[in-house]
């Protein structure tokens, strides 16, 4: 449909398939994916000239375009954006791209889609690991034990990090991209490829993937919701065997916190607390004009009668509640009175 | 040509809380530590120029003006340090730990944030508390001030959003987007958002107006992390730090690694060497021709490292190519 159209339009990669809404912007991708030097990360214009920069500085042979299809590996051709990809290959992209959506053609690009999945992939394994360890150390025993098999059980209770909260807000990226791992890109869905890839940094380092890929029924597009309780369930699918380990202390407690912890802190805290108070006290004495408008006018009580005593309570009482209420209108108040 | 990166000399002698510069310089730059230290170095002639010691580590601190330092401490102390002539007072005092310290120029006050789950507001002229604001039943972990507008990310994975024209209550209250503990919250040089990141490796890019289409613009992107034998170490982002002019804005991670974003084009523009070890604060400059880069270990792995590095701070004199969105 009209959607196709557009497509068949699109620049394209030549060594990963992949399109853009730009040609600028393919041609960024290709220097940063295709035209990257492994060992000094310059960044050269075509396949030939990356080999000839390895060759002469770095004296090592490149055979393969980086990251590329394994079909579309050749270094020797020369191709910038658009330009130079070899005509049979054009035609043939664009025969898929219109619908000439013969079996053989649509494997091919499955194929090809699923190489670049990984790359947006690893983080549905990884993230769920993470989620693991702190869980499986504190809590996940029990529930794991009580109830059902592991996949299930976890989301509901993942109230430590307070996880759940999460997937709403992210739902709506989200969607997106099980569906474009699950469903492995089998129509290369138009609506999905833009949508990340434009952004070659970002595109494993998003935060919509991790959930729901290894869930099999969130192939349809029915899945978010669910996907978005299922997320914990993927560790125990993780099919690469990549685990992830955080580098933080299982406590839910800042680092300050645990390191406040600390014998020698703790100690130097107790010991200085007299001193502290002493000096707080005078300090709020000399300093503090709050504290020294109501230490005084309860040192008027016990002389003054009844009635001023209460009226000075009452002022005391105010004064603290104002102060609490609206305390940056007094504040801009006194600022503009008082001095 | 001066190096692109001084270490400085007399660097604190345990966990470095923080470091800033001082308003409209890059010359001067306050550091606060663990060992109980408050030191202002003059960056161009890599000298400490004063030293304040007190008995409890310092938390963070915060210029007031060139002269006018602010501190927060553990034993729950705000105090007030005037570097020409070498004296400190004490300012007042929260219930727990003070965690932050913020100048709030719109209203010439300095902002507190701490364990006891409020912010304070103080007037220093007076040297008194002018408010004290109840953050939802989180303690402080980070904070950020930006002209009227205040963020705060407290333990409970909450971002607390104030307006200091009207304090009476916040003007929202959002459950972070980030699922793990958060670590350092900053607002965009242009208060439409906040950049906010946490331990588990990952940053997250929120904007303040609740439209749904400006809404759709935030994301959130993994860093900091790295993978050895199929083993994959995901380090806490400690320190987030705005480029005032380019609005980029660079992030240190416990991976001892200081990288530098363009959030707008989403895309990373560069990243430095890695640095002695984690890293505990970034501050750049006003005009973001320097950054700060405080480096100590703050006993985030489970085995830690056979010797402890030495807490160090670097100066980096940044390049346009950078820092600059492409």
């Amino acid at each position: 449909m009209g959607r196709k159209k557009k497509k068949a339009s699109k620049p394209w990669c030549w060594y990963c398939n992949r399109e853009f809404d730009d040609e600028k912007i393919l041609v960024q991708h290709q220097k940063a994916k295709h035209f990257k030097c492994h060992i000094c990360h310059k960044k050269l214009y075509t396949g030939p000239g990356l080999s000839i920069h390895c060759m002469q500085v770095h004296k090592e042979t490149v055979d393969k375009v980086p990251n590329s299809l394994p079909n579309r590996s050749n270094i020797e051709i020369e191709i910038f954006g658009m330009d130079g990809i070899p005509a049979e290959d054009v035609r043939e992209h664009e025969r898929q791209k219109n619908g000439g959506k013969s079996d053989s053609d649509d494997d091919e690009p499955a194929a090809k889609k699923k190489v670049e999945i990984p790359l947006s992939a690893p983080p549905p394994m990884m993230m769920p690991p993470n989620m693991m360890p702190p869980m499986m150390g504190q809590f996940a025993p029990m529930g794991m034990m009580t109830n059902m098999p592991p996949m299930a059980p976890m989301p509901p209770f993942l109230g430590p990090g307070g996880i759940p909260m999460m997937p709403p807000h992210m739902l709506p990226p989200r969607p997106l991209f099980p569906a474009m791992a699950t469903t492995s890109a089998a129509a290369v869905n138009p609506a999905i490829v833009p949508q990340k890839p434009t952004f070659p940094a970002y595109s494993n380092a998003t935060i919509s993937a991790p959930p729901t890929t290894n869930n099999p029924s969130a192939t349809g597009n029915s899945a978010p919701p669910e996907g978005s309780k299922l997320p914990p369930s993927v560790p125990t699918g993780n099919a690469t065997g990549i685990t992830s380990k955080i580098m933080h202390p299982p406590e839910d407690l800042s680092l300050e916190e645990l390191r406040a912890r600390k014998p020698k802190y703790q100690q130097k805290l107790t010991s200085s607390n007299n001193h502290q108070q002493r000096i707080s006290t005078s300090g709020s004495m000399m300093q503090n004009h709050n504290a020294a408008v109501s230490s005084s006018s309860s040192m008027t009580i016990p002389t003054s009668s009844s009635t001023s005593s209460a009226a000075a309570a009452a002022q005391a009482a105010a004064f603290s509640k104002a102060q609490e209420v609206s305390a940056y209108h007094r504040y801009r108040n006194h600022s503009q009175y008082n001095y | 040509m001066r190096p692109t990166e001084v270490k400085l000399n007399n660097c604190p002698e345990d966990a470095i809380s923080a470091v800033k510069f001082g308003p409209k310089t890059n010359q001067y730059l306050i550091a606060s530590a663990w060992d109980g230290t408050v030191r202002f170095y003059d960056v161009v002639n890599n000298a400490m120029r004063q030293k304040f010691v007190e008995d409890m580590p310092v938390m963070d601190v915060a210029f007031m003006d060139i002269v006018h330092v602010v501190s927060g401490s553990l034993d729950k102390q705000l105090r007030l340090y005037d570097v020409n002539t070498h004296t400190e007072t004490i300012v007042g005092s929260h219930d727990d730990a003070v965690r932050c310290v913020e100048y709030a120029e719109s209203v010439n006050g300095i902002l507190t944030g701490s364990w006891d789950k409020t912010i304070k507001l103080w007037d220093m002229r007076e040297s008194r508390c002018v408010g004290t604001y109840e953050q939802s039943n989180g303690k402080v972990y980070s904070m950020s001030v930006n002209d009227e507008k205040i963020v705060v990310a407290t333990s409970d994975r909450k971002v607390l959003i104030w307006d200091l024209r009207k304090m009476e209550e916040y003007m929202m209250k959002r459950e972070s987007s980030l699922k793990y503990q958060t670590r350092c919250i900053r607002l965009f040089p242009n208060k439409e958002g906040y950049v906010m990141s946490s331990i588990e490796g990952r940053v997250a890019v929120e904007y303040l107006d609740p439209d749904p289409e400006v809404q759709k613009r935030k994301f959130a992107f993994k860093c900091h992390r790295n993978k050895e034998d199929s083993i994959e170490h995901i380090y806490p982002v400690n320190a987030i730090s705005f480029h005032n002019v380019y609005n980029t804005f660079a992030t240190g991670g416990s991976d001892c690694l200081v990288n530098i974003w363009d959030g707008f084009n989403k895309k990373r523009l560069c990243q430095f060497h890695q640095y002695d070890t984690s890293i505990s604060s970034l501050n750049f400059s006003h005009d973001g021709s320097t950054l700060a880069i405080a480096c100590s270990y703050m006993d985030e792995f489970e085995e830690p490292p056979a010797n402890v590095p030495n807490p160090v701070i670097y100066v980096r004199y940044v390049t346009d190519q950078e820092t600059k969105q492409k």
